[in-house]
């Protein structure tokens, strides 16, 4: 009866950790789909930015905001920066979809891991019912 | 009853969408609606500053220099002028800013603001896409309500499905399943009804037989009455009224027809299972008869065939002759102890209507054969039977012979 009883304890335990585990992995796939959402508007405003720098002449100023300072840059600089930015930003972008992947794979498997410690929590009741 | 099998599954609407469920799904599709409608009115706010910076700049450079109230701090202003009034710094984005004239920012406004449309039309089309899934939420919340089932039925035949609900009081959609409902208790009743009818006449049937076995002058009648219910059974006119069996025909047509709206489902069927019917109790009462039962019936069907204009789905109607013609060998088998006209089934199916002809030719005929009888008797030398049994021609004077 008390083995029963220790070793139902000890599910319920494992139970609890599951659940901690599953949350703290929603938390990062909710994580994960901000900094994606950010990612993205991102890449879309320097996208709309090279269109714009695309149309202008070649002696057109261009000027770069940093901080408080308002920088003149060169066109084709400038160009090249946008560019690269947006390679950095697609870059990102896959690492954070192949992390969210991982994650939601994860959070399935400990999903899976938790419906079987309820059923032997239920099973473990159900035997002490009879007995 | 020979019934096509039917399979169906009912199910309750509320097992397949719980109330509560449904509940909550309309809820979160409200708030995905509500979410979607102020995406929609900050994008239209956006559009608006647009359009207003658009005219903005474009009359600034219609003068040299404005003078203004330039913002000082945050609550404070002074005097001033606005100079190089064609001289814009636009932020092209990303903390990137150019330097362009009033025609160029325009034109990079109004880039913007196209962009900033199809974001909105793209939204639209997301809303109605939830404004659709919240009506389709809140009429199913309605009719789980409302406790409605779902009846789904399988023809064997054509595979077809007919999905048709049901409520206990309510009658929301004149379909024919709630008529069956209804119609279906009473159809029973008016079976069972029909079915004693049936043998009373049946049995009113063999009398006149045997009546007629004795009289020439009822068996003509009888005779008569017979080929004009397989008239009626053909073309389902009105038939004089000889005997009380032209009645119950007609007591018949009528009646299966509105107790028969079936739990089929399908209107032509009803039609068709109605006639099949008809003719089914045709067919038994014409067995009682004894009279050309067999070749009747299968000039029923054809002629069912004809009669229902070709909404008869055939397959149907050989389902329900095997049991008919089950039912119909074994009364006629049972009468023909009682009556013996094997002869007459020899008859072809076409027969009938040439009957019913000379069936009013017959009336006359009576006295032609007796005429003719007379006439043959002084030519020839051989008995007069055998001469009357020469004729060919006349129908009648066969039937006088087998009599005889």
């Amino acid at each position: 009866m008390s083995s029963s009883s220790t070793a139902l304890r000890e599910l319920q335990r494992d139970l609890e950790n599951k659940a901690n585990d599953l949350s703290k992995l929603q938390k990062d796939i909710a994580k994960n789909h901000q900094v994606r959402k950010k990612y993205t508007i991102q890449l879309g405003e320097n996208e709309l930015v090279l269109k714009e720098l695309d149309l202008l002449n070649e002696d057109a100023n261009v000027y770069k905001l940093i901080g408080p300072v308002l920088v003149k840059q060169d066109l084709a600089e400038a160009n090249a920066n946008v560019r690269k930015r947006i390679e950095y930003i697609s870059a990102e972008l896959k690492r954070l979809d192949g992390s969210l992947q991982d994650l939601e794979e994860k959070q399935h498997s400990k999903r899976e891991a938790i419906l079987k410690v309820q059923q032997r929590i239920q099973s473990h009741q159900a035997g002490k019912a009879k007995a | 009853m020979g019934k096509p099998e039917v399979k169906g599954t009912v199910t309750s609407l509320s097992s397949v969408f719980p109330p509560e469920e449904m509940q909550k799904a309309a809820k979160m599709v409200e708030g995905k609606l509500s979410e979607k409608q102020n995406e929609m009115n900050q994008l239209k706010e956006f559009i608006a500053d647009n359009t207003s910076l658009i005219n903005l700049v474009q009359k600034l450079p219609d003068e040299l220099h404005h003078d203004i109230m330039v913002p000082f701090g945050k609550a404070a202003f002074f005097p001033g002028r606005l100079i190089h009034t064609n001289e814009f710094l636009v932020l092209l984005g990303e903390s990137y800013y150019a330097d362009r004239t009033a025609k160029q920012t325009v034109e990079i406004l109004k880039r913007r603001g196209k962009s900033l449309m199809s974001k909105v039309d793209a939204l639209k089309a997301e809303m109605q896409d939830l404004k659709a899934e919240a009506s389709f939420f809140d009429s199913t919340a309605s009719e789980v309500a409302d406790d409605l089932v779902e009846i789904r039925e399988y023809e064997e035949d054509n595979s077809t499905e007919r999905v048709s609900q049901s409520g206990p009081v309510e009658l929301e959609s004149p379909s024919v399943a709630e008529a069956d409902n209804k119609v279906s208790a009473s159809e029973d009743d008016e079976y069972a009804r029909l079915m004693s009818r049936l043998e009373e006449l049946e049995k009113e049937e063999l009398a006149a037989e045997d009546e007629d076995a004795n009289a020439n002058a009822t068996e003509t009648e009888t005779d008569s009455d017979e080929d004009e219910l397989t008239e009626a059974a053909f073309h389902r006119k009105k038939v004089e009224g000889y005997s009380s069996l032209d009645h119950n025909q007609r007591y018949l047509v009528s009646q299966p027809r509105k107790q028969l709206q079936q739990s089929k489902g399908k209107d032509p069927m009803n039609e068709e299972m109605s006639t099949t019917y008809n003719h089914q109790d045709l067919t038994n009462q014409l067995a009682c008869t004894g009279l050309t039962a067999e070749p009747v019936t299968k000039g029923n069907y054809g002629g069912e065939c004809e009669i229902s204009r070709g909404r008869i789905v055939h397959q149907d109607t050989k389902m329900l002759n095997p049991p008919v013609n089950a039912s119909v060998p074994s009364e006629k088998t049972s009468l023909k102890q009682i009556i013996h006209d094997s002869s007459r089934n020899e008859k072809p199916v076409q027969t009938p209507k040439s009957e019913f002809d000379s069936s009013k030719a017959f009336t006359g005929s009576i006295i032609e054969h007796t005429e003719n009888l007379e006439k043959k008797l002084p030519e020839q030398k051989t008995t007069s039977s055998q001469s009357s049994d020469s004729k060919p021609s006349k129908p009648v004077s066969r039937f006088k012979m087998q009599r005889k």
